[in-house]
């Protein structure tokens, strides 16, 4: 369980001067991140990478406290256990495919960097330099490289965003294969709703440094033995939706289940159509 | 009229160590002054850049002073180690590796604050140091940088001529480097002599520039 609770100063394009995130993602769960350009998504993997600092919060998960700025706790990037593909892919140009797949590599995982090769369908390039590769190979090798050192939260940049629909669908298909593998916690910003659809179990869309909404899509339980109570629960006339405030989320449905619950009501978060619970 | 080949050995053995001490310092610095954000850098930076815009005989004066066997610090090395700076080879060696510090630190740190921060930015994700980052991704990814860094430095020191003649003088076989060497011939209006020691300089000058921008072409090709 990732807990993030942050707040950073910054200017947007409409007038608010401040991200603010607080948000619980579930272990093993595929979070998309959407929303406009410029609404602080990129940001928020930044800071959650450590390659920014909050002005204060608290970045926690399962145990290890990330970030905790009451603390004095701000853990550098290379010391949390992340993998982050960025938008770019950030391939070394001096090094091979294999080479940059095993760069971080621990010594004895060897085997699983062959793993990842083969899970990837890299074969082929492994001792190619990623100069001479397409987008979306260059993707797949970059998120073979984030992979290799087994992060706890993986996060990825808008992987998509360079791709044709074709090279799309096939990271598409690697990503899933990967995270069914070995469910590694990932949180991925996209803005097409193709991409999210597809791999998405949850969708968080920020807009203007703020979280809009946050929606459990598909009947993918995230994690089935969490229970939250609703805060705020009403039905939206123009959207012809539900939308309820827990604790921790902010839910938008139009299963007209949901007009039995009332505020203070527990509910088991466990896919919109299934699993709620009196 | 035999040549006096020494000045010539002397110019590039001193251009030599010079070069090398200086790459084994300006990287780690320069490194440092790319991937730092510490609040005093840009004093460090204009420390480093002063001997770009004084007068070498400025630079020269102020070394002597604090290399002379008189001063503190002169005293201090010629009792302690048995050096004296001071009209010694070692001397123009130390004031070369001052006054070309910039030729070397500032083409290196360009280069690597022009490559994609995200390539930083990934290798301390993937869990490396800073160190390791440097030496594995950044410097091999700014080999026209570092070139450039080497050349500018061997061939400033050959250059030299104000801050060798006031820290060495001009002892033929210890400091009496090419430079002093043209003076000294033009000042016994030994014309043909000076003339054979410029156009080696010259020639010299001309071939490593033109063997950098002939490698760099090849490296960014």
């Amino acid at each position: 369980m990732i807990h993030i609770d942050v707040l950073l100063p910054r200017l947007f394009a409409e007038g608010a001067t401040e991200l603010q995130v607080q948000v619980t993602l579930e272990s093993g769960g595929l979070t998309a991140l959407v929303g406009p350009s410029g609404s602080g998504k990129t940001t928020l993997l930044r800071l959650l990478a450590g390659l920014e600092t909050p002005r204060s919060g608290r970045i926690t998960i399962d145990e290890a406290v990330w970030f905790d700025k009451k603390q004095g706790i701000n853990l550098p990037p290379r010391q949390r256990a992340i993998g982050y593909v960025f938008q770019d892919t950030a391939l070394f140009p001096n090094m091979t495919v294999r080479e940059n797949i095993t760069y971080a590599a621990p010594n004895d995982q060897l085997m699983f960097v062959n793993e990842l090769i083969e899970g990837t369908g890299l074969e082929p390039f492994v001792d190619q330099k990623p100069g001479r590769l397409s987008g979306g190979q260059r993707q797949r090798v970059a998120l073979a490289r984030a992979l290799v050192r087994r992060p706890q939260l993986l996060l990825l940049d808008e992987p998509f965003a360079a791709l044709d629909t074709q090279s799309s669908q096939q990271l598409q298909q690697v990503l899933v294969k990967l995270h069914q593998r070995w469910q590694t916690t990932t949180l991925l910003v996209s803005h097409h709703d193709a991409d999210v659809q597809a791999l998405a179990d949850r969708v968080i869309r920020l807009v203007e440094g703020h979280i809009q909404t946050d929606e459990l899509i598909g009947d993918r339980p995230l994690n089935p033995l969490i229970q939250e109570c609703i805060t705020q629960i009403e039905y939206d006339e123009n959207q012809q939706r539900w939308v309820v405030e827990t604790t921790n989320s902010r839910v938008q449905s139009a299963n007209p289940a949901w007009g039995q619950f009332k505020v203070g009501d527990r509910v088991q978060l466990a896919g919109i159509t299934q699993g709620m619970k009196r | 009229m035999p040549i006096d080949w020494d000045p010539i050995w002397l110019t590039l053995r001193l251009a030599g160590i010079t070069t090398l001490l200086l790459l084994l310092i300006g990287v780690p610095l320069a490194g440092w002054l790319a991937l730092s954000r510490f609040r005093l850098k840009p004093v460090v930076e204009a420390l480093i850049s002063l001997p770009l815009v004084l007068p070498p005989s400025v630079v020269g004066f102020y070394l002597l002073l604090a290399f002379s066997p008189t001063s503190a610090f002169g005293a201090w090395l010629l009792q302690t180690v048995n050096l004296q700076l001071v009209f010694s080879f070692e001397g123009l060696v130390v004031a070369s590796l001052l006054y070309s510090l910039p030729f070397m630190v500032h083409p290196i740190q360009a280069g690597l604050e022009n490559l994609p921060a995200s390539w930083r930015e990934a290798s301390y994700t993937l869990g490396q140091s800073p160190v390791r980052t440097l030496f594995r991704v950044l410097l091999p990814n700014c080999k026209p940088a570092l070139l450039t860094g080497i050349v500018l430095t061997f061939a400033h020191t050959i250059g030299e001529f104000g801050l060798v003649l006031m820290i060495g003088g001009n002892l033929p076989g210890q400091t009496r480097v090419a430079s002093i060497a043209i003076y000294d011939e033009v000042e016994l209006l030994h014309f043909d002599t000076a003339h054979i020691y410029a156009a080696l300089l010259l020639g010299l000058s001309f071939a490593i520039l033109l063997l950098v921008y002939g490698i760099n072409k090849r490296v960014t090709v």
